[in-house]
């Protein structure tokens, strides 16, 4: 019989959420991350959906913005928050895979750039029907540089 | 017969173009190497997608969406033609704009989408100055959500009447095959089939059912578009890489060609030389007979 855990061990493994779960971020250029995380919290279209260990099997499209992680490295947790852009979050009970089209870490933002992006989209925004793909393609892009401007405290 | 100086001449400008192909051979190995470094990073995405799709498909019994709709038929075919920027590979350019124009005989009106400039400058000397292009080159994730949201447009607006991916495909290191792809519309087969390379199928069985948000309906169809995208993106991902190894193939045969022509004119040049010595002894010997020296 296996020896019984002393009460700090088990209000630590709780406290930890030890049992995390297999979690991946890819873009077509690169795995951005592969690894353990506790909790990942992403912006579907429908708002935001957090996924714990031992979610039931899920399928959501992503809207463009920030993507928070609680990643377990070695029983150490960590914080990961990326802006991200359009994609998909597929849930499984051990594993969660995020595919985006990209993913930008708060030393990746180009506060500058992403500010030109912003009002160059949404000059054009005007110039599109509303409803018309075209529009949503802007929107999309304003979403994904208002994210990047949260991310790095900007907005 | 060529004077001995014109055949020295011939064999420097050899050795100086071996050396220029010897040193395209060594870039294009290392530049493979590179291509299929991006090839394989792009892997892992592929993987998911496939996954996702089979989950999809799996729960979608009918797709209403445009691109599984067949496109106006009175429109021209679209077709993305996709070659390298420069040359230098033999008949890699050439063969798959060869392709290209097989396929638009066969069609009575086709629309031209170019990446790359090999590819570019070929549909223009076909008399279509204007049409949407992109070079090959540069960043080719963006260069790959252009061409996709452009075609798509084009296709949902009834401008052509389906989309055609006309690229080199690279079979092995040695050989590379034009392929001509329909893209859109979307063929319920291509999707199983892409799907399949998600594997796990047994897993898929046990998982049950899938929670979707809002709906598969909507996330096939934000999916779809994503597909198409990543599609030309890793198309482009291929051009390069068999660009490269047709680039390497055609070098190491310059490079052992022209060794072959150097040794050759080696040959020619040491028997001209022999010839002129040979002749000048005689000359000599003749007027000294003439002079009657002893």
């Amino acid at each position: 019989m296996p020896a019984r855990s002393t009460r700090s061990e088990r209000t630590r493994s709780a406290w930890l959420m030890a049992d995390g779960i297999a979690f991946k971020l890819v873009t077509p250029a690169r795995v951005v991350f592969d690894g353990e995380a506790t909790l990942v919290i992403a912006v579907t279209t429908e708002g935001e959906e957090g996924i714990l260990p031992k979610h039931a099997p899920f399928l959501a499209a992503l809207k463009p913005g920030i993507l928070r992680a609680n990643l377990l490295k070695n029983g150490a947790s960590s914080r990961l928050e990326l802006a991200t852009s359009e994609g998909f979050m597929q849930a499984l009970p051990d594993r969660v895979t995020v595919l985006v089209d990209e993913a930008l870490a708060f030393d990746d933002v180009v506060v500058a750039e992403a500010r030109d992006r912003l009002a160059a989209a949404t000059e054009r925004q005007k110039g599109a029907a509303a409803g018309s793909d075209a529009y949503a393609r802007e929107q999309a892009a304003i979403d994904f540089a208002s994210a990047q401007l949260r991310l790095t405290g900007h907005r | 017969m060529p004077s001995v100086r014109d055949l020295r001449d011939r064999i420097r400008s050899l050795k100086n173009t071996q050396q220029i192909t010897k040193a395209m051979k060594q870039v294009a190995a290392a530049k493979i190497r590179r291509a299929e470094e991006a090839r394989k990073r792009a892997r892992p995405y592929a993987d998911a997608l496939a996954e996702m799709l089979a989950d999809l498909m799996a729960a979608v019994s009918s797709v209403d969406h445009p691109f599984m709709k067949p496109g106006n038929a009175s429109a021209p075919a679209g077709i993305v033609l996709m070659s390298a920027d420069k040359g230098l590979a033999g008949a890699f350019n050439s063969n798959v704009i060869h392709a290209g124009e097989t396929f638009a005989r066969g069609r009575s009106g086709v629309r031209y989408y170019t990446v790359g400039l090999k590819a570019r400058n070929a549909v223009r000397r076909m008399g279509v100055s204007e049409h949407p292009t992109w070079p090959l080159g540069a960043s080719k994730i963006a260069t790959a959500r252009e061409i996709a949201s452009r075609t798509a447009d084009d296709f949902v607006h009834g401008t052509i009447s389906e989309i055609v991916l006309v690229s080199q495909k690279l079979v092995s290191m040695m050989s590379q095959r034009p392929e001509t792809r329909k893209l859109v519309p979307v063929l319920a087969e291509d999707l199983k089939a892409f799907a399949a390379t998600g594997g796990e199928e047994q897993t898929r069985a046990a998982r049950g059912a899938v929670e979707f948000s809002p709906s598969p309906e909507f996330v096939l169809s934000r999916l779809l578009p994503k597909y198409l995208e990543f599609t030309i993106y890793s198309a482009m991902l291929e051009t390069e890489a068999a660009f490269f190894a047709a680039q390497l193939v055609a070098m190491t045969n310059a490079t052992d060609n022209a060794s072959k022509l150097i040794d050759e004119l080696t040959i020619a040049m040491n028997n001209a030389r022999q010839a002129a010595i040979t002749k000048e002894l005689l000359e000599i010997v003749g007027g000294a007979e003439a002079l009657g020296v002893e």
